[in-house]
Protein backbone atom coordinates (compact mmCIF):
# COMPACT_ATOMS: atom_id res chain seq x y z
CA UNK A 1 0.00 0.00 0.00
CA UNK A 2 2.51 2.22 0.64
CA UNK A 3 4.47 1.16 -1.98
CA UNK A 4 1.61 2.23 -3.98
CA UNK A 5 1.32 5.51 -2.60
CA UNK A 6 5.39 6.53 -3.51
CA UNK A 7 4.44 5.12 -6.93
CA UNK A 8 1.45 7.60 -7.03
CA UNK A 9 3.44 10.18 -5.77
CA UNK A 10 6.40 9.91 -8.30
CA UNK A 11 3.89 9.80 -11.18
CA UNK A 12 2.08 12.87 -10.15
CA UNK A 13 5.38 15.36 -9.42
CA UNK A 14 6.80 13.88 -12.59
CA UNK A 15 3.28 15.03 -14.93
CA UNK A 16 3.79 18.22 -12.74
CA UNK A 17 7.48 18.74 -13.36
CA UNK A 18 7.01 17.97 -17.15
CA UNK A 19 4.09 20.22 -18.03
CA UNK A 20 6.23 23.19 -15.80
CA UNK A 21 9.54 22.13 -17.85
CA UNK A 22 7.05 22.54 -21.03
CA UNK A 23 5.46 25.77 -20.04
CA UNK A 24 8.99 27.42 -19.22
CA UNK A 25 9.41 27.14 -23.05
CA UNK A 26 5.87 28.67 -23.59
CA UNK A 27 6.85 31.91 -20.92
CA UNK A 28 10.05 32.34 -23.24
CA UNK A 29 13.11 30.18 -22.02
CA UNK A 30 14.88 28.30 -25.04
CA UNK A 31 13.35 25.54 -26.90
CA UNK A 32 13.44 21.71 -25.26
CA UNK A 33 15.25 23.75 -22.46
CA UNK A 34 12.13 24.28 -19.73
CA UNK A 35 15.09 22.91 -17.66
CA UNK A 36 18.61 22.33 -17.84
CA UNK A 37 20.63 21.63 -14.97
CA UNK A 38 23.76 22.17 -16.73
CA UNK A 39 22.79 24.87 -19.18
CA UNK A 40 21.17 26.79 -16.50
CA UNK A 41 24.85 26.75 -14.28
CA UNK A 42 26.55 27.24 -17.33
CA UNK A 43 24.59 30.79 -17.44
CA UNK A 44 25.02 31.15 -14.24
CA UNK A 45 28.66 31.07 -14.64
CA UNK A 46 28.74 32.99 -17.93
CA UNK A 47 26.81 35.40 -16.15
CA UNK A 48 29.28 36.45 -13.15
CA UNK A 49 32.25 36.29 -15.90
CA UNK A 50 34.09 33.32 -14.82
CA UNK A 51 33.65 32.54 -18.59
CA UNK A 52 32.97 35.17 -21.57
CA UNK A 53 30.56 33.66 -24.37
CA UNK A 54 28.50 36.01 -25.04
CA UNK A 55 25.63 33.62 -26.35
CA UNK A 56 24.90 32.09 -22.99
CA UNK A 57 25.14 34.76 -19.48
CA UNK A 58 22.52 34.56 -17.36
CA UNK A 59 21.57 34.39 -13.98
CA UNK A 60 18.89 31.63 -14.08
CA UNK A 61 16.48 31.52 -11.23
CA UNK A 62 14.91 28.05 -11.64
CA UNK A 63 18.69 26.90 -10.23
CA UNK A 64 17.79 29.21 -7.55
CA UNK A 65 14.79 27.77 -7.06
CA UNK A 66 15.63 24.55 -7.20
CA UNK A 67 17.82 24.51 -3.70
CA UNK A 68 15.62 26.71 -1.92
CA UNK A 69 12.44 24.84 -2.87
CA UNK A 70 14.31 21.79 -1.74
CA UNK A 71 15.66 23.81 1.36
CA UNK A 72 12.30 25.00 2.27
CA UNK A 73 10.34 21.16 1.64
CA UNK A 74 13.10 20.18 3.69
CA UNK A 75 13.10 22.23 6.53
CA UNK A 76 9.20 21.81 6.50
CA UNK A 77 9.66 18.18 6.78
CA UNK A 78 12.44 18.07 9.69
CA UNK A 79 14.76 16.43 6.94
CA UNK A 80 17.63 19.52 6.36
CA UNK A 81 20.58 17.48 7.69
CA UNK A 82 23.81 19.29 7.26
CA UNK A 83 26.15 16.44 6.15
CA UNK A 84 29.36 15.98 4.54
CA UNK A 85 33.16 15.16 4.40
CA UNK A 86 32.71 12.06 1.96
CA UNK A 87 35.54 13.05 -0.48
CA UNK A 88 34.70 16.58 -1.51
CA UNK A 89 37.74 17.10 -4.08
CA UNK A 90 36.80 13.96 -5.70
CA UNK A 91 33.34 14.48 -6.01
CA UNK A 92 34.82 18.22 -7.71
CA UNK A 93 36.58 16.74 -10.01
CA UNK A 94 33.70 14.12 -10.81
CA UNK A 95 30.78 17.41 -11.11
CA UNK A 96 33.62 19.15 -13.43
CA UNK A 97 33.75 16.26 -15.90
CA UNK A 98 30.04 16.01 -15.93
CA UNK A 99 29.55 19.24 -17.08
CA UNK A 100 31.98 18.54 -19.86
CA UNK A 101 30.23 15.44 -20.82
CA UNK A 102 26.97 17.83 -20.40
CA UNK A 103 28.39 20.41 -22.98
CA UNK A 104 29.47 17.79 -25.32
CA UNK A 105 25.57 16.41 -25.42
CA UNK A 106 24.66 19.88 -24.33
CA UNK A 107 22.46 19.05 -22.00
CA UNK A 108 21.65 17.63 -18.69
CA UNK A 109 19.99 14.37 -18.28
CA UNK A 110 17.27 16.34 -17.43
CA UNK A 111 17.05 17.84 -20.79
CA UNK A 112 17.73 14.84 -22.41
CA UNK A 113 14.29 13.77 -21.67
CA UNK A 114 12.91 17.25 -22.43
CA UNK A 115 14.93 17.32 -26.07
CA UNK A 116 13.04 13.84 -26.76
CA UNK A 117 9.97 15.53 -25.80
CA UNK A 118 10.53 17.57 -28.25
CA UNK A 119 10.86 15.36 -30.93
CA UNK A 120 15.13 15.85 -30.67
CA UNK A 121 16.11 12.15 -31.57
CA UNK A 122 19.33 13.05 -31.42
CA UNK A 123 19.15 12.37 -27.57
CA UNK A 124 18.27 8.95 -28.34
CA UNK A 125 21.88 8.54 -28.65
CA UNK A 126 22.55 10.46 -25.75
CA UNK A 127 20.03 7.98 -24.36
CA UNK A 128 22.17 5.38 -24.79
CA UNK A 129 25.31 6.64 -24.12
CA UNK A 130 23.77 7.58 -20.87
CA UNK A 131 22.72 3.83 -19.85
CA UNK A 132 25.98 2.38 -20.95
CA UNK A 133 27.61 5.14 -18.44
CA UNK A 134 25.58 4.14 -15.45
CA UNK A 135 26.08 0.37 -15.96
CA UNK A 136 29.40 1.16 -16.16
CA UNK A 137 29.21 3.07 -13.11
CA UNK A 138 26.98 0.11 -11.34
CA UNK A 139 29.72 -2.30 -12.22
CA UNK A 140 32.06 -0.58 -9.79
CA UNK A 141 29.17 -0.21 -7.40
CA UNK A 142 28.72 -4.11 -7.07
CA UNK A 143 32.43 -4.37 -6.45
CA UNK A 144 33.04 -2.58 -3.14
CA UNK A 145 33.05 1.25 -4.79
CA UNK A 146 32.93 4.22 -1.98
CA UNK A 147 33.77 7.85 -1.59
CA UNK A 148 33.76 6.91 2.15
CA UNK A 149 31.34 8.01 4.87
CA UNK A 150 29.87 11.18 5.61
CA UNK A 151 29.84 13.49 8.36
CA UNK A 152 27.11 15.14 10.45
CA UNK A 153 27.36 19.06 9.98
CA UNK A 154 26.71 22.41 11.49
CA UNK A 155 23.08 23.93 10.34
CA UNK A 156 24.85 26.73 9.03
CA UNK A 157 27.83 25.09 6.99
CA UNK A 158 24.50 23.13 5.35
CA UNK A 159 23.27 26.36 4.55
CA UNK A 160 25.97 28.61 3.17
CA UNK A 161 25.36 27.00 -0.73
CA UNK A 162 21.31 28.07 -0.40
CA UNK A 163 22.56 31.67 0.98
CA UNK A 164 24.42 32.05 -1.82
CA UNK A 165 21.43 31.41 -3.95
CA UNK A 166 19.99 34.75 -2.40
CA UNK A 167 22.94 36.48 -2.75
CA UNK A 168 22.74 35.12 -6.54
CA UNK A 169 18.61 36.31 -7.01
CA UNK A 170 19.66 39.45 -5.55
CA UNK A 171 22.46 40.84 -8.14
CA UNK A 172 19.79 38.92 -11.06
CA UNK A 173 17.00 41.03 -9.42
CA UNK A 174 19.39 45.00 -8.84
CA UNK A 175 21.18 43.67 -12.22
CA UNK A 176 24.07 45.36 -11.41
CA UNK A 177 26.87 46.33 -14.23
CA UNK A 178 29.18 44.18 -13.12
CA UNK A 179 26.54 40.81 -14.44
CA UNK A 180 26.54 39.32 -17.88
CA UNK A 181 23.13 39.62 -19.45
CA UNK A 182 23.35 37.56 -23.29
CA UNK A 183 21.70 40.81 -25.19
CA UNK A 184 18.42 39.76 -26.68
CA UNK A 185 18.97 37.88 -30.51
CA UNK A 186 22.48 37.04 -29.61
CA UNK A 187 21.97 33.48 -27.93
CA UNK A 188 20.15 31.29 -26.13
CA UNK A 189 21.19 33.40 -22.82
CA UNK A 190 18.40 36.08 -24.05
CA UNK A 191 15.61 33.91 -24.06
CA UNK A 192 13.95 33.13 -20.52
CA UNK A 193 10.97 33.17 -18.67
CA UNK A 194 10.28 36.45 -16.19
CA UNK A 195 12.46 36.40 -12.97
CA UNK A 196 8.94 35.28 -10.96
CA UNK A 197 8.20 33.01 -13.48
CA UNK A 198 11.24 31.01 -13.48
CA UNK A 199 11.78 31.24 -9.68
CA UNK A 200 8.55 29.48 -8.61
CA UNK A 201 9.07 26.90 -11.57
CA UNK A 202 12.17 26.13 -9.35
CA UNK A 203 10.65 26.61 -5.93
CA UNK A 204 8.21 23.86 -7.24
CA UNK A 205 10.53 21.64 -8.79
CA UNK A 206 12.60 21.58 -6.04
CA UNK A 207 10.10 20.97 -3.49
CA UNK A 208 8.81 17.67 -5.60
CA UNK A 209 12.08 16.61 -6.43
CA UNK A 210 13.01 17.00 -2.60
CA UNK A 211 9.66 14.80 -1.65
CA UNK A 212 10.23 12.30 -4.56
CA UNK A 213 14.10 12.07 -4.80
CA UNK A 214 13.40 12.27 -8.49
CA UNK A 215 16.97 11.44 -10.24
CA UNK A 216 17.26 10.45 -13.53
CA UNK A 217 20.64 8.57 -12.75
CA UNK A 218 18.72 6.64 -9.51
CA UNK A 219 16.13 5.84 -11.86
CA UNK A 220 18.24 3.69 -14.26
CA UNK A 221 20.28 2.45 -11.21
CA UNK A 222 17.81 1.46 -9.43
CA UNK A 223 15.59 -0.82 -12.21
CA UNK A 224 19.36 -2.53 -12.86
CA UNK A 225 20.15 -3.16 -9.21
CA UNK A 226 17.16 -3.41 -7.58
CA UNK A 227 14.73 -4.01 -10.42
CA UNK A 228 12.60 -1.10 -8.71
CA UNK A 229 11.22 0.88 -11.12
CA UNK A 230 9.55 3.85 -9.35
CA UNK A 231 12.11 6.58 -9.65
CA UNK A 232 12.19 5.69 -13.40
CA UNK A 233 8.48 6.34 -13.47
CA UNK A 234 8.87 9.73 -12.76
CA UNK A 235 11.02 10.23 -15.43
CA UNK A 236 8.44 8.73 -17.75
CA UNK A 237 5.86 11.05 -16.99
CA UNK A 238 7.77 14.12 -17.19
CA UNK A 239 8.42 12.79 -20.84
CA UNK A 240 4.79 11.71 -21.46
CA UNK A 241 3.48 15.42 -19.70
CA UNK A 242 6.09 17.36 -21.74
CA UNK A 243 5.60 15.25 -24.80
CA UNK A 244 1.77 16.54 -24.90
CA UNK A 245 1.98 20.13 -24.11
CA UNK A 246 4.46 20.23 -26.72
CA UNK A 247 2.28 18.44 -29.26
CA UNK A 248 -1.02 20.69 -28.29
CA UNK A 249 0.85 23.86 -28.49
CA UNK A 250 3.37 23.08 -31.87
CA UNK A 251 6.84 22.71 -29.89
CA UNK A 252 6.83 18.76 -30.86
CA UNK A 253 8.80 18.81 -34.20
CA UNK A 254 10.62 14.85 -34.93
CA UNK A 255 13.61 14.62 -36.27
CA UNK A 256 17.50 15.25 -35.83
CA UNK A 257 17.89 18.18 -38.48
CA UNK A 258 17.72 21.09 -37.36
CA UNK A 259 17.00 20.80 -33.66
CA UNK A 260 16.96 23.59 -31.24
CA UNK A 261 20.55 24.33 -29.32
CA UNK A 262 21.59 20.63 -30.56
CA UNK A 263 24.30 18.91 -33.39
CA UNK A 264 23.51 15.62 -35.12
CA UNK A 265 26.93 14.25 -34.00
CA UNK A 266 25.64 10.94 -33.02
CA UNK A 267 28.73 9.14 -31.52
CA UNK A 268 29.86 12.23 -29.93
CA UNK A 269 26.30 12.60 -28.37
CA UNK A 270 26.73 9.28 -26.96
CA UNK A 271 29.87 9.28 -25.12
CA UNK A 272 29.19 12.82 -23.87
CA UNK A 273 26.32 11.36 -21.81
CA UNK A 274 28.49 8.02 -21.09
CA UNK A 275 30.86 10.45 -19.42
CA UNK A 276 28.01 11.86 -17.49
CA UNK A 277 25.76 8.99 -16.57
CA UNK A 278 29.26 7.34 -15.71
CA UNK A 279 29.88 10.48 -13.49
CA UNK A 280 26.87 10.73 -11.80
CA UNK A 281 26.23 7.20 -10.67
CA UNK A 282 30.04 7.84 -8.57
CA UNK A 283 28.64 10.90 -7.67
CA UNK A 284 25.15 8.88 -6.36
CA UNK A 285 22.89 11.09 -8.27
CA UNK A 286 22.24 13.32 -11.66
CA UNK A 287 23.02 16.93 -11.49
CA UNK A 288 19.19 17.84 -10.54
CA UNK A 289 19.69 15.34 -7.97
CA UNK A 290 22.81 17.71 -6.44
CA UNK A 291 20.86 20.75 -6.02
CA UNK A 292 17.90 19.24 -4.33
CA UNK A 293 20.64 17.64 -1.73
CA UNK A 294 22.39 20.77 -1.60
CA UNK A 295 18.78 22.12 -0.28
CA UNK A 296 18.76 19.62 2.39
CA UNK A 297 22.21 20.54 3.53
CA UNK A 298 24.84 17.77 1.74
CA UNK A 299 28.05 20.03 1.80
CA UNK A 300 29.39 17.45 -0.88
CA UNK A 301 26.53 18.02 -3.51
CA UNK A 302 27.05 21.69 -2.71
CA UNK A 303 30.98 21.00 -4.22
CA UNK A 304 29.90 19.17 -6.61
CA UNK A 305 27.58 21.83 -7.93
CA UNK A 306 30.51 24.44 -7.74
CA UNK A 307 32.56 21.45 -9.86
CA UNK A 308 29.99 21.48 -12.16
CA UNK A 309 30.02 25.29 -12.27
CA UNK A 310 33.74 25.45 -12.83
CA UNK A 311 33.37 22.54 -15.69
CA UNK A 312 31.37 24.86 -17.34
CA UNK A 313 33.74 27.71 -17.44
CA UNK A 314 36.50 25.57 -18.75
CA UNK A 315 34.13 24.33 -21.39
CA UNK A 316 33.54 27.82 -22.52
CA UNK A 317 37.16 29.14 -22.02
CA UNK A 318 38.95 26.37 -23.81
CA UNK A 319 36.09 25.91 -26.20
CA UNK A 320 34.78 22.00 -25.06
CA UNK A 321 31.38 23.07 -25.34
CA UNK A 322 29.53 21.88 -28.58
CA UNK A 323 27.34 24.10 -30.66
CA UNK A 324 25.01 23.98 -33.15
CA UNK A 325 27.68 22.95 -35.51
CA UNK A 326 29.06 19.81 -33.71
CA UNK A 327 31.27 19.18 -31.25
CA UNK A 328 34.65 21.01 -31.11
CA UNK A 329 38.33 18.92 -30.94
CA UNK A 330 38.78 20.03 -27.52
CA UNK A 331 35.62 18.86 -26.73
CA UNK A 332 36.41 15.99 -27.92
CA UNK A 333 39.69 15.56 -26.05
CA UNK A 334 37.55 17.16 -22.83
CA UNK A 335 35.40 13.85 -23.39
CA UNK A 336 38.32 11.40 -23.25
CA UNK A 337 40.45 12.77 -20.61
CA UNK A 338 36.94 12.75 -18.92
CA UNK A 339 36.46 9.43 -19.21
CA UNK A 340 39.57 8.28 -18.59
CA UNK A 341 40.27 10.46 -15.07
CA UNK A 342 36.42 9.17 -14.02
CA UNK A 343 37.56 5.33 -14.65
CA UNK A 344 41.05 5.82 -12.32
CA UNK A 345 38.29 7.38 -10.07
CA UNK A 346 36.24 4.45 -10.09
CA UNK A 347 38.99 1.70 -9.69
CA UNK A 348 40.91 3.50 -7.51
CA UNK A 349 37.85 3.90 -4.73
CA UNK A 350 36.76 0.21 -5.27
CA UNK A 351 37.77 -2.08 -3.14
CA UNK A 352 36.72 -5.93 -3.43
CA UNK A 353 34.21 -7.19 -1.28
CA UNK A 354 35.50 -8.95 1.82
CA UNK A 355 34.91 -12.56 2.27
CA UNK B 1 10.62 -9.52 12.04
CA UNK B 2 11.93 -7.30 9.38
CA UNK B 3 14.74 -5.04 10.42
CA UNK B 4 15.93 -2.36 8.03
CA UNK B 5 19.76 -0.64 8.17
CA UNK B 6 20.74 1.95 5.87
CA UNK B 7 24.33 2.57 5.79
CA UNK B 8 26.65 5.64 4.80
CA UNK B 9 27.57 3.81 1.37
CA UNK B 10 26.51 1.44 -1.17
CA UNK B 11 29.56 -0.45 -0.18
CA UNK B 12 28.44 -0.90 3.44
CA UNK B 13 25.49 -2.17 2.86
CA UNK B 14 27.26 -5.15 0.33
CA UNK B 15 29.06 -5.56 3.29
CA UNK B 16 26.38 -6.17 5.79
CA UNK B 17 24.11 -8.34 3.69
CA UNK B 18 26.68 -10.89 3.36
CA UNK B 19 27.14 -10.85 7.27
CA UNK B 20 23.51 -10.99 7.69
CA UNK B 21 23.58 -14.17 4.97
CA UNK B 22 26.66 -15.30 6.95
CA UNK B 23 24.79 -15.68 10.01
CA UNK B 24 21.76 -17.28 7.98
CA UNK B 25 19.58 -15.02 8.17
CA UNK B 26 17.89 -13.88 4.63
CA UNK B 27 18.65 -10.38 3.02
CA UNK B 28 17.98 -8.09 0.42
CA UNK B 29 19.86 -5.00 -0.96
CA UNK B 30 16.98 -2.14 -1.50
CA UNK B 31 16.84 1.32 -1.88
CA UNK B 32 16.11 3.27 1.58
CA UNK B 33 12.15 3.49 1.54
CA UNK B 34 10.94 7.18 0.99
CA UNK B 35 9.31 7.04 4.45
CA UNK B 36 12.71 6.12 6.22
CA UNK B 37 14.55 8.61 5.24
CA UNK B 38 15.00 11.50 2.03
CA UNK B 39 18.39 9.83 1.23
CA UNK B 40 18.60 7.84 -1.91
CA UNK B 41 21.37 5.43 -1.02
CA UNK B 42 21.01 1.49 -0.60
CA UNK B 43 19.49 -0.70 2.64
CA UNK B 44 19.72 -4.05 3.47
CA UNK B 45 16.25 -5.78 4.98
CA UNK B 46 16.69 -8.78 6.36
CA UNK B 47 14.01 -11.00 8.67
CA UNK B 48 15.77 -11.73 12.62
CA UNK B 49 14.40 -13.00 15.46
CA UNK B 50 11.91 -10.52 17.93
CA UNK B 51 14.93 -9.74 20.40
CA UNK B 52 17.60 -9.18 17.51
CA UNK B 53 20.30 -6.74 19.14
CA UNK B 54 22.44 -4.64 17.20
CA UNK B 55 26.17 -5.47 17.17
CA UNK B 56 29.07 -2.77 17.41
CA UNK B 57 29.47 -1.89 13.52
CA UNK B 58 33.38 -2.20 13.23
CA UNK B 59 33.20 -0.43 10.02
CA UNK B 60 31.57 2.58 11.17
CA UNK B 61 29.32 2.96 8.37
CA UNK B 62 25.89 1.66 9.38
CA UNK B 63 23.72 5.05 9.76
CA UNK B 64 21.03 3.29 11.59
CA UNK B 65 18.79 -0.16 12.06
CA UNK B 66 14.81 0.42 12.59
CA UNK B 67 12.79 -2.74 13.11
CA UNK B 68 9.53 -2.66 11.05
CA UNK B 69 5.97 -2.78 13.21
CA UNK B 70 3.03 -2.25 12.44
CA UNK B 71 2.68 1.56 13.15
CA UNK B 72 5.94 2.09 10.86
CA UNK B 73 9.64 2.15 12.06
CA UNK B 74 11.13 1.78 15.21
CA UNK B 75 14.47 3.07 15.68
CA UNK B 76 16.82 0.62 17.68
CA UNK B 77 20.47 2.07 16.54
CA UNK B 78 21.17 5.26 15.16
CA UNK B 79 25.15 5.90 14.32
CA UNK B 80 25.24 9.70 14.97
Amino acid sequence: MKTKRELLTILIAGLVIGIIAAGLVIAGNPENMGFCIACFIRDTAGALGVHRAEAVQYIRPEIIGLILGALILALVRKEYAPRGGSSPMTRFVLGFFVMIGCLMFLGCPFRMILRLAGGDWNAIFGLIGFILGILAGVFFLNRGYSLKRTYQHTRLEGAVMPAIQIVLLVLLVAAPSFIFFTEPGVGPGAKHAAIAISLAAGLIVGALAQRTRLCMVGGIRDAVLFREWKLLCGFVAIFAAALVVNAIVGNFHPGFAGQPVAHTDGLWNLLGMLLVGFGSVLLGGCPLRQLVLTGEGNTDSAVTVLGLFMGAAFAHNFSMASSGEGPTFNGKVGVAVGLAVVLVIAIVNTRKKEN
Amino acid sequence: MYYIATFFSHFGAIRFKRECQREGMSAQLMPVPRSLSSSCGTCVRFWGPKDYTVKPDPHGEMEQMVRETEEGYEVIFHGE
